[in-house]
């Protein structure tokens, strides 16, 4: 006869106790449930491990185990006639579980406690810089892109726009306008926003789709009023910054820096720019995914694309040059006025097919592309990255593990 | 020539490996037609492959197995789990244009479960779907993400095929089952165009194919995973999501318990793990793998053939005939438990199929990262209709002891799933069941 009792709160995740070790509780929890059932008398302790737990950590446990099981009256020891009491530290993939077999006579009764899994950490090595990422939203609707302006975080769904306040409890939803989306879209969407004009407001480009909205400086941000129509024109992909930064380039005068922003032509049924951008750069630009303007000693200013092809490519005095060592990007990028090395750096995702994407900053110099921080883990897929307004940062949105969608601002610290 | 042509699909893979990181990896490209081969029904457990492409569930499994929205974008339990309301998601339709009513989802699960359902009733209720029971439901949303209640419009012309997948129903023809890519999903279209999958295909002839470029996913059985790793072929594996069982009715002389206990302690598992699936397997007593539950080593897997002698006593019993869901290993699986049921003195033989068996062999699906929902689907499965209403692992453990002391359902092993793909094949990701999920697939030579 086998028979399993134990209460919900003995069941319960033990929260971590201040000033004690990260046992203590566990035990402590597990031996007042052996006791309740030896009751008081002596009871024959094992211990053996099928977790993670270091061997290491082994005696120590057991010693906590004995200390708790005299505190309740149940002395360990060899002796013939007491209670047999079989510890497990065992484990699932959720949480760890310790279970305690209590073998008296024919009879064995089992009482477990549930504890939280281990903690993994990951390092960062250092170079030119680091990068360092901090979550500001965490939702289970996907984004397609994010911009923060002020105290206001704008998430584009596929199907509305998501407006936050940020608040001494960090954000809350203020507003969710909807777009009015008619068309089916693809199996992954894209979507940018930037700031409308004023400041006062943002644009917003779907497939298919174009929105604005504004705010007039009496009103609060949940009077946000959005128009959207449908729209097959060129989407934004690169625009003057506070940075200072030119981020274009004009076709006719090649390399003369300029203050305007280049648009792309979205293929709205698939996930891609056509290759058509505006202002042309001088050269005809296959399909691409991303694409950014940089600095350039000599011609002023660049721009980068990630081919569909999987070929990254530099626009630059009306030629297309292939960059290498961009082996390891995938097919976003973004860039970032760090401050740092040369000043403007690319964060490009990482290129693995694992369920834990990374991010890693480039310059690129001449025609390669030189990494300029470690790798930061991104804890999931990463399904977009833009440049901040300012460019000072990079916005990434994360799929993680658990299918929710993260915002990430990530930003450089000068090593 | 069988190892001929694999090696040189090895060599092709390994080329391809050394060719692609030239160039980034990229976004997933839409388009082209992925082949797949399999042995079983693409339309049936546990190989519903293609049942899962054309139809959705109210809710879906996440990754790590946990149900979240998918037709019903929000759910709300009441009296204790007593009542269930399912919002439904707005703007879904059918592949033939059909609108997604709560009228037509109650249609569907009425047809899909018309007895012993974990659920009492059932009704539409403007654009919800209100389920209610006399006992607590409280895994319903990870049991209406299973395959058996995917929502399929009735009555439509073509008969049962039309759902509201990425994928829908295009035709069949010479054992090929075509998907073509549904443009209008509501969780957008598919990367692929098509899916084309050649049904009842025997491994030998998947690896065939799949070395000479003529499939692009093939299965490869548990008993077969070190051969195709050995033959470097790109294998994705979910360890740990079939549960290879015993099943034995509670009828005629098999419902002697003691005759029941002693077939449960005559079985060698390390035997079956060893020798028949090529040390794949994990041994288990337990209806749900350590993984899922980290209590499976409480329940005993020795053998002990003196007990079992003890127990069937002088009791003596016409040949039982023992059965087995599927072909080669599994068959093997019945003869060797036959042989362990001699050597305790119980006369039994395989019976070469599952029809008139006494005993059945079963492969039943681990579903979910929910030990108790995933506890409910398997004794479910196992003809338990009782819902799991426990949910601390301590009274889990109580109820699963309780149901397997019946001696009804004898857990044998955890088995892996595991397909072997060419390679042209991109983001491939296994479902929590192991099943590849080709919504979100692409091709490496598509633009």
């Amino acid at each position: 006869m086998v028979s399993a009792f134990a209460g919900t709160a003995s069941i319960a995740a033990q929260p971590p106790v201040a000033q004690t070790g990260p046992w203590d509780q566990p035990a402590g929890a597990l031996a007042e449930q052996i006791a309740a059932v030896v009751g008081l008398g002596q009871a024959h302790l094992t211990v053996r491990n099928l977790s993670t737990v270091r061997s290491d950590e082994l005696s120590a446990i057991s010693r906590l185990l004995e200390q708790d099981l005299k505190a309740h009256g149940v002395t360990t020891s060899g002796a013939e006639g007491a209670s047999a009491v079989r510890v497990t530290l065992s484990e699932d993939a959720r949480q760890r579980l310790w279970v305690a077999e209590i073998v008296e006579g024919t009879e064995t009764r089992v009482v477990m406690v549930a504890l939280p899994p281990g903690n993994t950490r990951t390092g960062a090595a250092a170079s030119g810089l680091t990068l360092r990422k901090q979550t500001v939203l965490t939702t289970k609707n996907p984004v397609l892109a994010a911009m923060e302006s002020g105290n206001v975080l704008v998430a584009v769904e596929p199907d509305a726009i998501a407006v936050f306040g940020r608040g001494p409890e960090g954000l809350k939803p203020q507003t969710l306008m909807n777009i009015g989306q008619k068309r089916a879209l693809a199996r992954d969407p894209r979507g940018v926003i930037m700031p409308a004009g004023g400041g006062q407001g943002f644009e917003v480009w779907l497939p298919g789709v174009e929105c604005t909205s504004s705010l007039a400086p009496d009103q609060t941000t949940t009077d946000w009023k959005l128009h959207c129509h449908e729209s097959d024109d060129p989407w934004p992909i690169a625009w003057p910054n506070a940075a200072g930064t030119a981020m274009t380039m004009n076709a006719a005068t090649q390399g003369n820096v300029q203050a305007r922003s280049l648009s792309a032509f979205y293929n709205s049924a698939r996930n891609y720019f056509t290759g058509v951008v505006s202002p042309g750069v001088g050269v005809d630009l296959p399909p691409f995914y991303s694409a950014a303007v940089i600095p350039r000693p000599a011609s002023g200013v660049a721009l980068l694309i990630s081919g569909i092809d999987g070929k990254v490519q530099l626009a630059e005095n009306g030629a297309l040059k292939q960059v290498t060592g961009a082996r390891d990007w995938g097919s976003d990028f973004a860039e970032l006025h760090s401050g740092c090395g040369a000043g403007t750096q690319i964060v490009a995702s990482g290129s693995g097919e694992a369920s834990s994407d990374s991010l890693r900053a480039y310059e690129v110099p001449s025609l390669e592309a030189v990494p300029a921080s470690a790798p930061l883990a991104m804890e999931g897929t990463v399904a977009a990255l833009w440049s901040a307004p300012d460019g000072m940062s990079v916005l990434a949105v994360v799929r993680n593990t658990r299918d929710e969608y993260e915002v990430d601002r990530v930003t450089a610290l000068c090593n | 020539m069988r190892w001929t042509v694999l090696r040189r699909f090895a060599i092709s893979v390994m080329l391809a490996a050394l060719v692609l990181p030239s160039m980034a990896r990229t976004r997933p490209h839409y388009g082209g037609t992925i082949r797949v081969e399999m042995e079983g029904d693409p339309w049936q457990r546990p190989d519903s492959l293609a049942r899962r492409l054309v139809f959705d569930g109210l809710t879906a499994l996440d990754a790590n197995g946990i149900a979240r929205p998918a037709l019903a974008i929000e759910q709300k339990s009441e009296s204790d789990d007593h009542r269930w309301q399912f919002r439904l998601r707005a703007g879904v339709h059918f592949q033939d244009g059909t609108p997604l009513t709560s009228v037509n989802v109650v249609s569907s699960l009425m047809a899909a479960c018309p007895a012993n359902c974990p659920w009492t009733m059932i009704r539409a209720v403007g654009s919800s779907v209100v389920f209610t029971s006399d006992s607590p439901m409280p895994n319903l949303p990870q049991l209406l993400a299973s395959d058996d209640y995917r929502i399929v419009l009735a009555g439509a012309g073509s008969g049962t095929s039309i759902g509201t997948g990425a994928f829908q129903f295009a035709g069949f023809s010479n054992g090929v089952l075509t998907l073509a890519a549904n443009d209008t999903c509501w969780q957008g279209r598919p990367f692929l165009d098509a899916v084309e999958i050649h049904v009842h295909r025997s491994v030998r002839d998947q690896w065939l194919d799949l070395g000479v470029g003529r499939a692009d996913l093939v299965e490869v059985p548990a008993e077969q995973l070190r051969q195709a790793h050995d033959q470097r072929l790109t294998v994705a594996t979910a360890p740990a999501v079939t549960l290879l069982a015993l099943q034995i009715p509670d009828l005629g002389f098999l419902s002697n318990a003691n005759l029941r206990a002693a077939i449960a302690l005559a079985i060698d598992r390390s035997a079956l793990s060893n020798v028949i699936f090529q040390k794949q397997g994990e041994v288990t007593a337990s209806l749900l793998p350590q993984s899922l539950a980290g209590y499976s080593f409480l329940f005993a897997t020795d053998r002990d053939v003196n007990k079992a002698r003890e127990l069937r006593g002088g009791l003596t019993t016409p040949a039982i005939l023992i059965g087995a869901e599927g072909s080669g290993a599994m068959q093997l699986a019945a003869q060797r438990i036959a042989l362990n049921l001699h050597e305790a003195g119980i006369n039994a033989q395989a019976a070469g199929s599952s029809q008139h068996a006494d005993l059945v062999i079963r492969r039943i699906p681990i579903e979910g990262g929910d030990a108790a929902a995933a506890l409910e689907s398997a004794m479910r499965r196992a003809g338990l209709t009782a819902p799991v209403t426990e949910q601390t692992l301590a009274a889990l453990y109580q109820a699963e002891r309780q149901f397997l002391e019946r001696r009804t359902l004898i857990p044998l092993l955890f088995l892996p799933r595991a397909w072997a793909a060419g390679g042209r094949v991109r983001d491939l990701r296994l479902g929590p069941d192991g099943l590849p999920d080709l919504a979100v697939a692409s091709l490496e030579d598509s633009k």
